[in-house]
């Protein structure tokens, strides 16, 4: 009986272990066909993209934010995970990766290798994005200066070391249709801002709140969150209570652009970078991620009222 | 005319400071309040929100000229404790924290200069004078406050 019992969870045991495996394992785009990229639109999705704000020096300035070497960390509680060196350096960098490779990465968060990326690589957003924006991106990202220098690898601890699982997660949380059900007669200008938002801007990666497994909680999409670094919190930027109902659409678009509030107070902490990449984009890119932020659902802050 | 208002009601912050001499923290607020006053005043005349007028233009200027001038005065030692967002780095940095005065002073000196006896001419000649000016809202904020 003893034995017939062990015989059957060793079954279930490598059965569950195969589901696992199925499951969780690294999906790519295969053989689908990629749009030629341009580098001229490329750096308009590089800035919608906040590239600079992880990749380049920590409050680098002008041209050294096209320096991409990586290095910039972001202590949370899963541990500590660090930006990669992505400028076109050809082994330091992603100067050898194909096209579809970076595309592999940008839309499904799967490296060269075939393995699952951690999710601080902020793929969630990016798998929104359109093909032809990350070939784009890849085309720009060509013609940036080389940095030498590797940046130094992730400090997780057990759980988080086991990338597999990372396929769970994905699961879980990966959804490449929008996250706002917009109203039908929504404008171009919404749809375009809600394009930005949910997709390359990945605004929501900071400004949604996470639960335990560190997945987006969309029913509280924008509405603030617990700051993944420090005790801080990072704003609601819905309409609703604790958010930013009193802006207008042209004073989030003129915060975007200059980084001061409707009060004069000036953009800080982590948004200040931000901020940076937001005015290089085009007003009209402003102006609709500011007649998006108008229309999401309104929500109460998504942090607790201690923070 | 609200606006002018405004911008007039700023420059009375020096008096305001007078009187509030024995409260540092109280005292910085209030011409912190005046200086975003006058930047947004300054603003809402390089978006056109507000028609272009050199007396408001210049009273905006001299306001932020009145806080570069006055504002450090209000960082005793031991008033980094309270309702602030005064950065501890205020008095850990001191000598930074006096340069970033020091570039707020020579910022608006240089405004004032180029607006002359009524003010900048044109709106142009106004965004050339108090764009560098507003440059130094978020540098020192960035260094030297503290963001809840």
């Amino acid at each position: 009986m003893i034995k017939r019992l062990t015989a059957a969870a060793a079954v279930l045991v490598a059965g569950g272990g195969a589901v696992f495996w199925f499951l969780t394992a690294p999906q790519t785009i295969g053989a689908a066909t990629l749009p030629s990229g341009d580098a001229t639109r490329g750096e308009r999705v590089f800035w919608a993209g906040g590239c600079a704000s992880c990749h380049a020096a920590h409050g680098a300035e002008g041209e050294a934010r096209l320096q991409l070497a990586g290095g910039v960390e972001l202590a949370t509680e899963f541990g500590t995970f660090v930006a990669p060196n992505i400028s076109p350096h050809p082994t330091d960098g992603i100067g050898n990766w194909s096209e579809r490779a970076f595309a592999n990465a940008m839309l499904h968060g799967v490296s060269p290798e075939g393995e699952h990326y951690y999710p601080a690589f902020p793929y969630a957003s990016y798998a929104r994005m359109a093909p032809q924006d990350v070939t784009d991106l890849f085309a720009f990202l060509k013609t940036l200066p080389e940095v030498e220098g590797k940046a130094p690898e992730n400090r997780l601890s057990f759980p988080f070391t086991v990338r597999r699982g990372i396929g769970l997660w994905k699961l879980l949380y990966m959804r490449e249709e929008p996250v706002v059900a917009l109203a039908p007669e929504a404008s171009e200008e919404v749809k375009r801002g809600q394009y930005l938002v949910e997709g390359a801007g990945h605004c929501g990666e900071c400004h949604t709140p996470r639960d335990f497994a560190g997945g987006p909680r969309y029913g509280d999409w924008l509405a603030g969150a617990a700051a993944a670094e420090g005790n801080g919190i990072v704003p609601n930027i819905t309409p609703g209570e604790g958010g930013i109902g009193s802006w207008s659409a042209s004073d989030i678009a003129y915060y975007l652009e200059s980084g001061f509030t409707p009060d004069f107070d000036s953009v800080g902490g982590s948004m200040a970078s931000v901020q940076k990449n937001m005015s290089m984009l085009p007003k009209e890119d402003r102006d609709a991620i500011a007649a998006y932020l108008k229309a999401v659902p309104a929500r109460p802050n998504g942090y607790p009222s201690n923070r | 005319m609200k606006k002018l208002v405004l911008a007039m009601s700023t420059l009375c912050i020096s008096v305001t400071a007078v009187l509030a001499a024995d409260d540092p923290i109280a005292t910085r607020k209030r011409i912190m309040d005046s200086t975003a006053a006058a930047a947004g005043l300054s603003a809402a005349l390089m978006k056109g929100d507000i028609e272009y007028n050199p007396t408001i233009a210049k009273a905006a200027i001299l306001t932020l000229g009145a806080s570069a001038a006055t504002f450090g005065d209000y960082f005793p030692e031991g008033s980094g404790e309270g309702q602030t967002t005064a950065s501890p780095k205020i008095w850990e940095d001191a000598d930074g924290f006096k340069a970033a005065l020091a570039k707020f002073t020579t910022d608006t000196s240089a405004a004032l200069e180029a607006s002359g006896k009524d003010g900048p001419a044109d709106l142009d000649a106004f965004k050339a004078a108090v764009g560098p000016v507003m440059s130094n809202c978020r540098s020192c904020h960035e260094a030297f406050r503290v963001q809840n």
